[in-house]
């Protein structure tokens, strides 16, 4: 994927820029069809209304916050659990936002607001290559706002499967998760602590959710961080 | 669930994704912590996937026929060697609903 990717999308017109970016994405977009579609059955069978089950979809835009806040609520968790484990879900995308800022926040307000809405592991995946020259709005808006509509569109489906086929959970749906996580991580471990954090993180959480211990996700990856930090500082490693 | 609730995860996930572009922040973070959440990705992406391959139905599954184990495997491969996410999730799950 990173092989063929348009890096200078800065030349571009609008509309071409629009349209490559809709297409680097478009793997992606396919990959991510599952898992909308499980999240939309999810939320409705953590009795959410439809039109809520869509707006989660719809607001939240976040595929790993909304199937295990769907899980957590189903489980009847306090809303303190809710949102520590949003908080913590989602603060990677903290990192992502460092990592672009010198690229997106030059950009005019509602530019920033909606690249900041639409700013998935999956719009990461295909800007964070770029360098803040080779960078367009256009061409990142096209990415993130087709996935967008993939997603509106999986989660749909997702609502209106999940009430004629009960238990659509129990089609193994959430393996997309699991494979595009994997496709995305293991091609990124190049350094020792990298791959450190990998297998601390796969072996607590695992731990962590057979002991159904709450926040798991959470303790389990700040404990992986810490061992790869540790290891990349006695290593020596560069960044 | 209430709307409220919907409304402040909503908030929680925008704000982590907006805040560093807002050029008026003036929080600057240190190289250490940079470096510290350099690891976010893998930690927090793997500490999600982990226990859908391994723990089922409130079962820990670290059996060689778990149908998950097994086309984790695949794209583990599939990812490392082909570097394409396509690929390796359309293989994997090809094969995991074969072999389910």
């Amino acid at each position: 994927m990173s092989e063929n990717i348009p890096l200078d999308t800065a030349k571009l017109s609008t509309s071409q820029a629009i349209f490559k970016g809709a297409l680097i994405i478009l793997p992606l977009s396919i990959a991510v069809i599952p898992w909308g579609i499980l999240a939309g059955s999810l939320a409705v069978e953590a009795g959410l209304l439809d039109t809520q089950a869509q707006a989660v979809s719809a607001l939240v835009f976040a595929g790993s916050v909304q199937l295990v806040g769907m899980g957590l609520i189903k489980a009847g968790a306090s809303l303190a659990t809710l949102l520590l484990t949003t908080l913590f879900l989602t603060s990677r995308h903290l990192l992502y936002s460092a990592t672009l800022r010198t690229r997106i926040s030059h950009l005019p307000i509602h530019q920033r607001l909606i690249l900041g809405f639409l700013l998935t592991d999956e719009l990461f995946a295909v800007c964070s290559h770029q360098t803040r020259k080779q960078f367009s709005f256009w061409y990142a808006f096209g990415a993130g706002f087709s996935f967008y509509i993939i997603w509106q569109l999986a989660s749909l489906s997702g609502i209106l499967l999940g009430q004629s086929i009960p238990n659509l959970d129990q089609y193994g749906l959430d393996f997309a998760v699991a494979a595009t996580f994997i496709a995305i991580v293991l091609p990124t471990i190049k350094k020792l602590s990298v791959l450190v954090t990998v297998v601390i993180a796969l072996f607590l959480s695992v731990t962590f959710s057979v002991l159904e211990i709450e926040g798991g996700i959470i303790y389990s990856s700040l404990i992986a961080m810490s061992f790869g930090y540790a290891v990349s500082m006695i290593r020596k490693e560069p960044l | 669930m209430s709307w409220l609730t919907l409304l402040a995860m909503a908030a929680l996930v925008f704000i982590s994704r907006y805040i560093f572009l807002e050029p008026k922040l003036p929080i600057r973070l240190g190289p250490k912590i940079l470096h510290f959440l350099h690891y976010t990705g893998p930690a927090v992406l793997t500490a999600i996937w982990a226990p859908i391959v391994f723990h089922q139905n409130g079962e820990l599954n670290l059996e060689i026929n778990n149908p998950y184990f097994i086309a984790a495997i695949v794209a583990t491969i599939l990812a490392i060697t082909t570097r394409n996410v396509l690929i390796s999730t359309v293989f994997s799950m090809a094969l995991f609903f074969m072999i389910k």
